[in-house]
């Protein structure tokens, strides 16, 4: 066995430029499957994430987005208030959306988005300093405000405890009262960012006084069923809006199932990439070795003069090709695993602060299956002419 | 030498029929001989006279259309590929015309190649092929790959590989026809050399300067024997 490699290694090294180009089929395909896998785990991890810090007691509400026409569709804050009486289950509910405003805080100011939020937590990530709001500071619209970490580094220095420091939005002002942990939040909409959360009745005050909102969103009460609750949601403001608009909710769940949806697809497409990739890098080898067989059919003649069985000589030729196709799948995972996790570096974890580990054992998985498949596939035929050779005219030939 | 058969080959009434297109070709049409063990024999004929094939046969690559081989007691013709190849590997060294070296390899590696394939370890191997390298002369060319070696090396190198698994028949086939006269000479002593310590040899030529060093010569013409002399 060992010698068979070594004589193997031996050709592979004496023909370096057609190894490398040979083998450069199976390094672009298992570099993109395995890449393009690394970075669909980096981002299920993102959204996971993401989902994470949600409430999964909680759904938002938003008008159907196949309907054309949305200038009826807003939701005034009264009818949202409403909705919370008046809907069974509804432990709380407000207005969806933010708004963006420059914030100051001593010398420091930033552009910052403001997002309502209730004592009924509905991001639930946690608090790195301070208390969340009370039933108090909602019900009596308090100044006061939780600050999202990124909001935290936009306006205080790290590691200095802000709470009971000013916030200034134009001329009002907001005590800090907390601040969250690193949020998970990164590549959701903005019904659920927020740099600076405020009591929803306090946001509701100070700015969305006369206007109208795009959506809103509920937790349910422990009891209730989270599917009946959302339908009988969707269907009091369809009634409210007498029939013109349609309303969807999404929950935790239901946005789960769309993103795996999607990274379903996204599987299809990998596995499609990599069986065409497959195939085509194996005729490459397919077509090199059987080259390499013609350019020594004497060689073989010799060695079966000599006395070499059949399958002695298909071992050395199944060898070769199995080497050189894993030759090309151990560069392929080392080039998929540093572009994927570069990009998952750079990009995803950039923006959504969850960091996936790298999947080695599925890399390192796909990797050793694809040049098992392709040398057994596209390997074995050559090897097998190899063994197949008569060797007198093979002794004879020129 | 391990133990052999006092016979080491043992032709009878074998024929060969090849068929080219609808034709077939009568290259052996009956040929009976046997060679002791110990014996150095020529077999001569001009082009066509199917020293060739009975060359193939003798070594084991070809079976015989009619008729009975028998090497060092073994009937070769009721064997199948495998038990060929391991005939080829156990009972017979080859010496050709061209040297046929693997030419990315060394010396010593050339003639360790047969204990690959039987299976010896690489230390018993390159032991074994130190050994044949020195009793050639080449002891100081182990490293050596062939074409850094002239053809008369080579040639050596092609001996010390057939000889490294012990064979019963040591088969050349134009041993000399790549060298010069002076290099062949030196072969051919190197062939009388291993004869006289009691190796079997059977060498095809057509050359009658060469087949003069063998003790016995035998004559093919049209497939069939016509002189057998001592």
């Amino acid at each position: 066995m060992n010698q068979y490699v070594r004589e193997a290694l031996a050709v592979l090294a004496a023909n370096r430029a057609r190894t490398l180009l040979t083998s450069l089929g199976l390094v672009i395909g298992v570099m993109a499957v395995i890449a393009i896998q690394i970075l669909g785990a980096g981002m299920a991890g993102a959204v996971g994430g993401v989902l994470g810090s949600i409430n999964d007691r909680s759904f938002t509400l938003i008008p159907n987005v196949r309907q054309g026409d949305f200038t009826r569709a807003q939701i005034r804050p009264n009818d949202i208030a409403r909705a919370k009486e008046r809907i069974a289950g509804i432990a709380e509910a407000i207005p969806a959306g933010g708004i963006t405003r420059l914030v100051r805080a001593g010398r420091r100011h930033s552009r910052l988005s403001l997002a309502g939020e209730s004592d009924q937590r509905f991001v639930t990530t946690g608090l790195r300093f301070g208390r969340a709001f009370s039933s108090e500071d909602v019900a009596t619209a308090a100044h006061v405000a939780l600050l999202s970490d990124d909001g935290y580094r936009a306006l205080f220095e790290p590691g200095t405890d802000p709470v009971g420091a000013s916030l200034r939005v134009g001329d009002r002002r907001y005590v800090v009262a907390g601040v969250l942990e690193r949020p998970k939040t990164g590549i959701l909409p903005n019904v659920v960012r927020g740099d600076v959360f405020l009591p929803y009745t306090t946001y509701e005050r100070d700015y969305l006084r006369g206007r109208t909102v795009f959506g809103a969103r509920f937790l349910i009460q422990p009891d209730a069923d989270m599917p009946a609750v959302e339908h009988a949601t969707v269907q009091y403001f369809r009634t409210l809006k007498k029939g013109h608009v349609e309303y969807q909710t999404f929950d935790r769940k239901s946005f789960g199932a769309a993103v795996d949806g999607i990274f379903g697809a996204l599987t299809l497409v990998v596995a499609l990439i990599g069986a065409v990739s497959l195939v085509v890098a194996g005729i490459g080898i397919l077509n090199i070795m059987l080259v390499s067989v013609a350019e020594r059919t004497r060689e073989i003649g010799i060695r079966k003069a000599i006395g070499a069985t059949r399958g002695q000589i298909l071992a050395q030729f199944f060898i070769e090709a199995l080497l050189l196709s894993a030759f090309g799948c151990a560069v392929g995972l080392f080039l998929g695993v540093a572009l994927g996790g570069a990009v998952n570096r750079f990009a995803i974890v950039a923006i959504s602060g969850v960091v996936a580990p790298i999947p080695w054992f599925r890399s390192i998985g796909i990797a050793t299956g694809f040049a098992t498949v392709v040398a057994l596939a596209f390997g074995t035929y050559p090897a097998y002419r190899a063994a197949s050779l008569d060797p007198i005219a093979a002794l004879h030939y020129e | 030498m391990s133990e052999r058969a006092l016979v080491a080959i043992d032709v009878r009434e074998v024929t060969k029929t090849y068929r080219m297109g609808d034709i077939e070709v009568h290259a052996l049409r009956g040929v009976s001989f046997a060679i002791e063990a110990g014996e150095y024999v020529a077999i001569m004929g001009p082009s066509g006279s199917g020293k060739s094939t009975l060359m193939n046969l003798l070594g084991c690559l070809d079976r015989p259309t009619t008729g009975i081989y028998r090497l060092d007691g073994t009937d070769v013709g009721t064997l199948d590929d495998g038990q060929l190849a391991k005939i080829r590997l156990r009972r017979l060294g080859f010496v050709f015309q061209g040297f046929n070296l693997l030419a990315r390899t060394s010396a010593l590696k050339n003639v360790a190649l047969p204990l690959f394939y039987a299976g010896l370890s690489p230390r018993r191997r390159e032991q074994a092929a130190a050994q044949r390298l020195d009793e050639v002369g080449l002891g100081d060319r182990a490293a050596h790959r062939p074409n850094e070696l002239s053809g008369g090396q080579q040639q050596r190198v092609a001996i010390a590989r057939a000889l490294v698994n012990d064979p019963a028949v040591l088969l050349a086939d134009e041993p000399t026809g790549n060298l010069d006269s002076q290099t062949s000479e030196e072969i051919m002593g190197l062939f009388r050399e291993l004869n006289a310590r009691g190796r079997t040899i059977v060498m095809v030529s057509h050359d009658a300067e060469i087949a003069r060093h063998a003790k016995r010569t035998i004559r093919l013409r049209d497939g069939l024997i016509v002189a057998d002399e001592r």
